[in-house]
């Protein structure tokens, strides 16, 4: 302590607040750990939860939304608004699909509701916006920005099993899918989940 | 001469006041210099999480307990979902267990790390605030590459995790872990004996353990006034009952002790994570739970020790999809209400010394 404790302690203490600057001394002339960000940038881990995309078929490019709104029952802030009426031969169409991205608070729980890899949440964080109105995004500025992220195709893996025995190489699912691995995705499947929820 | 009159006057800390880590308006009322008199004003940052979640179905829930106590998210997450799974009957799979374990005691590290920092900053050192952010970033960089956010996990969910960890987790882990306890002579080496450091918080602020219970003060802030009680070894949840370790007791009960448990806490929480991370089985990550399970009517209260005390959530269900009724317990608002009864009798800055090492997150008092 500085007070009483006589002429030695003067000492003592000059030697700790040394020892402190002994320590902050050793990073002396070392980079520094910060980026410049507009001009750097990190890049993003793969799981990163990002902006809401909605995922096209790599071959087709359409839509993987099958419109079952699991995803919209699935948000807790009901940032997702879907209308997928069904038609006459009892099929849904996709009709409207928008993203409120000012609710959106980035749990991720869509995209594991999602059984048939429709949507992301990409690794994108910058969009924003002066007009809050921007926000908002529609099925198509959603297709747009969904059109380059990489995701492994839920739907494939589980087409190819019944028709081929032995599945290929690629289609041989990654551990952790087989872990957390979702329900058949066939259209009974979504149709009871509503059931469900509506029950 | 005409006789020297003094009258008490008062004073507003806060509401935005730096020191307040948050939003908390404090009147303090004055004699001269000395404080006599603390009256926390809280409220600013009531967002209603109870009610939210009273309107949420129970896995929607786990994304707004992150936004109770932020700075230890998992946490949050991990009391609800074992009230959620104690109602219920769900049995979670032991990699579950031994992820949760890990990813607690990294949070628990990564939020002490903050304290480190942040109490010195308050006290005037920039240097520790930057070293203590250094580190933590690699942890949070840890918790990204695993469940994609940094500060709102939303990891554990209802009957285990939502994702498995990736292969480079354990060796980035180990490395990070590593890290931190080379560092940990140098965070001690800057404040321990710092002469500066010590006038400022030795005999600052001491709590007695008696008035730390009978306000329901707990965690470090109780297990520095002498009391050994710690929810992890006492009350064991999860699998701590499998880790050899043991809390850290300190026995004056100032702001001094105070700091030095938390410091003592990183070393055990690497402890424990060494030991989970070398015991690490394979198999399920998660029970298999509908998103829309309804539990059975029944009442539950299920506690976790988190960086700031006994977190606790109370759920009452009536069999239907949503809770009846969802009750938070933080370690926060316990501590700000012993605050006026051993805070007073000093000066304004010791106050900061005091509300720094007690380590309140306003948002978890208002919730």
């Amino acid at each position: 302590m500085l007070d009483g404790t006589g002429s030695m302690g003067v000492f003592k203490d000059i030697k700790n607040l040394l020892i402190g600057m002994r320590i902050t001394g050793k990073h002396l002339g070392r980079h520094a750990i910060t980026i410049q960000y507009p001009e750097e940038k990190w890049t993003m881990p793969e799981r990163s939860r990002g902006v809401v995309v909605l995922l096209s078929d790599k071959e087709t490019g359409e839509l993987n939304c099958t419109g079952c709104m699991l995803c919209m029952r699935a948000c807790p802030t009901a940032a997702i608004e879907i209308d997928a009426p069904r038609g006459e031969d009892k099929k849904r169409t996709l009709k409207v699909f928008n993203v409120d991205n000012a609710l959106c608070c980035y749990c991720g729980l869509c995209e594991e509701a999602c059984n048939f890899s429709a949507l992301k949440m990409a690794t994108m964080y910058e969009y924003s916006t002066p007009d809050k109105g921007d926000l908002f995004w529609d099925m198509k500025k959603l297709q747009e920005a969904g059109r380059d992220v990489p995701y492994e195709d839920k739907r494939k893996k589980k087409k190819a099993k019944p028709v081929e025995a032995a599945p290929t190489k690629e289609a041989t699912p990654v551990k952790e899918d087989t872990q957390t691995g979702p329900p058949p995705p066939d259209d009974k499947a979504s149709d009871t989940a509503e059931k469900e929820d509506e029950g | 001469m005409p006789e020297l009159r003094t009258e008490e006057f008062q004073v507003n800390m806060g509401p935005h006041h730096p020191a307040t880590h948050g939003v908390c308006r404090m009147i303090l009322t004055m004699d001269g210099e000395k404080i006599v008199k603390i009256e926390p004003v809280i409220g600013y940052l009531h967002r209603a999480l109870e009610k939210i979640c009273e309107n949420r179905t129970y896995a929607q829930c786990i994304p707004v307990t992150d936004r109770f106590e932020y700075v230890t998210a998992m946490s949050c997450n991990q009391v609800f979902a074992m009230a959620a799974e104690r109602l219920a009957g769900i049995e979670v799979p032991e990699r579950a267990e031994y992820l949760r374990v890990i990813m607690l005691e990294l949070n628990r590290i990564a939020s002490h790390l903050i304290f480190y920092g942040v109490t010195a900053m308050d006290l005037g050192a920039l240097t520790p605030f930057l070293y203590g952010l250094r580190e933590r970033e690699a942890i949070i960089d840890l918790f990204e590459m695993t469940c994609g956010q940094r500060l709102t996990y939303n990891y554990i969910r209802v009957g285990g995790v939502a994702k498995d960890i990736p292969k480079e987790f354990i060796p980035k882990c180990h490395e990070a872990i590593d890290v931190i306890t080379e560092k940990m002579s140098d965070y001690e080496g800057l404040l321990n004996e710092n002469p500066i450091w010590l006038v400022r918080t030795k005999g600052i602020g001491v709590m007695p353990a008696k008035l730390g219970i009978d306000y329901g003060v707990s965690g470090p802030v109780l297990r520095a006034s002498g009391v050994d009680y710690d929810i992890r070894r006492d009350d064991p949840y999860s699998i701590y009952d499998k880790f050899d370790w043991k809390p850290a007791v300190h026995q004056n009960g100032d702001c001094f002790d105070r700091y030095l448990i938390r410091l003592d806490e990183i070393k055990q929480s690497i402890k424990i994570i060494k030991q989970a991370l070398e015991g690490l089985p394979e198999g399920d990550i998660k029970a298999k739970v509908s998103p829309n399970f309804k539990p059975p009517a029944g009442e539950v209260y299920a506690r976790v020790e988190n960086s700031r005390g006994e977190l606790g959530i109370y759920i009452q269900s009536d069999g239907g999809k949503k809770p009846l009724r969802v009750k938070m317990r933080g370690g926060s608002y316990c501590q700000l209400q012993a605050l006026p009864y051993f805070g007073t009798n000093c000066f304004i800055a010791d106050l900061v010394a005091i509300f720094a090492t007690l380590d309140i997150i306003l948002p978890e008092v208002d919730r």
